[in-house]
């Protein structure tokens, strides 16, 4: 599977800040305008590309607290890998070292580089962090494999039996999570991967929380507050009348979140 | 075996110290041996409620910072033997309570004999309503059948559910009881109100009372007798079913239903 690109743009859109699918799967990276300092993109194995369109500091910090600060914790101590093929000129170690820094402080950690040439290379060695082949820049011949990361392994499900209270939140990460118990009003449950509620959902939930387009989510009593795929969110102020309290079940339809009732 | 129950709910002003007050006359009644203790530091109103607001010399935080023992905090009730009261202090604020202070308390509670501790807990999620909760076998949540008193006493359930010695110890969970306050049969058969129904689904738990909307609880607080002691009221029969319940006994619930109007009073509007 492709990375899954991740539009950072906040201002051009009146959506909420939430929304974080801008673009199709394989749409060329290149689309985004230059203004942006960095692009932050979903890849395989759980690992965020960071596609650096500048290495000035202070303007990757804003973008990426800006972008953090909207889901604090789905990034809290994300593997990042820095991607440079956007950059105008081979950057100095020191350039990179301040990013890593920058990245770090907003609350990730960078842990390689994607594939870029010889002067990525060259960085890598002496910064002393590997170079992911399987996330290589756009239109680049295709390197020979160094080392690929392990793939990730795929998790249980994440069991949740006891009711989900009003101001508590269940993550399940890597995996899907399950709850066979009531998912409270101003509750939030979220999951990498699918979310599936036996109870009543009054509450928010999340699925694909890290970029996941094909998680969905089910319900046995639909009544949820806010419900999101992958970043693509919709608020419920009112329940639709054919959908409340009947089993539900959520899913992305190329930008469009689609509810329907089960077995229907 | 000494257990600790607390009265808490997130919300102010829903009647957890009039519950507090009532359970633990109810036990004492019973002839348990209770300690009621305020937690609302600074705010004290317990005591009042109690009727031995001029009988407070030393408080709950005098006794944690070892300036008296707990006997000389203790204060014995004068319409029950077995009934004591440990005052909150009116002075101090809630960062004078610690951890280790309240467990000293409730430890040296249990070496002295007494089957029941009842945590007042004051309004909130502080510092006072944390430690309230984190010792307790059991707690009393009360909740008005209005939508905000709900949501709080949702909330302070996912507490109890995580943040007590017994859900950090994996030691079984602190069990969990809903009782309903200044509960109108009559604004729920209008629809202005929730039912019981309507908040047991949302809590999804059972209630171990509902004590019905009544004039007498403020002419109690106001007289300093706890509501229970007062045999003609039906918020004290309310209380005193509660209190059967909490000792293991099946009773019906009462005060639930719109009382039926006799024929001469709808035909003369008595």
């Amino acid at each position: 599977m492709g990375a899954l690109p991740v539009d950072c743009r906040s201002s051009a859109s009146p959506k909420p800040i939430l929304k974080m699918t801008g673009h199709l799967m394989n749409k060329p990276a290149d689309a985004s305008p230059r203004e942006h300092a960095v692009e932050i993109r979903f890849g395989q194995a759980g690992l965020v590309q960071l596609r650096l369109h500048t290495t000035d500091p202070g303007s990757i910090l804003d973008e990426l607290t800006g972008r953090t600060a909207t889901a604090p914790h789905f990034f809290e101590r994300t593997a990042v890998c820095l991607d440079l093929s956007l950059l105008a000129k081979p950057p100095e170690v020191e350039e990179i070292r301040a990013v890593i820094e920058i990245v770090r402080r907003a609350g990730m950690l960078s842990v390689g580089f994607a594939q870029g040439g010889a002067s990525v290379e060259a960085l890598a060695i002496e910064l002393d962090l590997p170079v992911f082949t399987h996330i290589r820049a756009p239109n680049k011949p295709l390197p020979v494999v160094q080392a690929a990361p392990a793939p990730e392994p795929a998790l249980p499900a994440l069991m949740q039996h006891q009711p989900v209270r009003s101001g508590q939140r269940v993550y399940a990460r890597n995996r899907d999570l399950i709850v066979t118990a009531t998912v409270a009003a101003g509750a939030e449950v979220m999951a990498d991967g699918c979310v599936h509620i036996y109870g009543p959902l009054r509450g928010r939930v999340m699925a694909g929380v890290h970029g996941d387009t094909e998680a969905r989510v089910f319900c046995q009593a639909f009544n949820a507050e806010l419900v999101s795929i992958a970043g693509v969110f919709r608020v419920f102020e009112t329940i639709p009348a054919d959908l409340a309290g009947v089993p539900v079940q959520a899913w992305l339809a190329g930008e469009d979140l689609r509810l329907a009732k089960i077995g229907e | 075996m000494t257990e600790i129950i607390v009265v808490t709910s997130g919300k102010g002003g829903v009647g957890k110290t009039t519950t507090s007050a009532s359970l633990a006359c109810g036990l004492a009644r019973r002839g348990k041996k209770v300690a009621v203790i305020d937690f609302d530091i600074g705010l004290r109103n317990l005591d009042l409620i109690m009727g031995c607001e001029r009988r407070v010399v030393y408080d709950f935080v005098n006794v944690i910072q070892g300036e008296c023992t707990l006997r000389q905090a203790l204060i014995k009730d004068k319409r029950l033997d077995t009934l004591y009261v440990l005052a909150a202090s009116q002075t101090r604020d809630k960062e004078a309570l610690s951890s280790e202070g309240v467990r000293r308390v409730f430890d040296e509670l249990t070496a002295d004999g007494f089957d029941f501790i009842v945590a007042d807990s004051p309004a909130g999620i502080e510092k006072g309503a944390h430690l309230a909760m984190y010792f307790a076998d059991r707690a009393v949540v009360v909740v008005n059948p209005e939508v905000s008193s709900v949501r709080d006493s949702d909330r302070i359930l996912g507490l109890l559910s995580s943040k007590t010695l017994r859900a950090e110890q994996n030691n079984g969970q602190v069990k969990e009881h809903l009782l309903l306050t200044r509960y109108s049969p009559k604004r729920v058969a209008t629809g202005e109100m929730m039912s019981v129904g309507d908040v047991k689904e949302i809590l999804g738990l059972d209630v171990v009372g509902v004590v019905p909307e009544s004039a007498d609880v403020l002419a109690a607080s106001n007289a300093g007798i706890p509501v229970i002691l007062n045999e003609d009221s039906d918020v004290s029969r309310a209380y005193e079913d509660a209190v059967a319940r909490l000792l293991g006994e099946t009773v019906p619930l009462r005060f639930v239903d719109e009382p039926k109007r006799g024929f001469f009073a709808r035909m003369f509007g008595g």
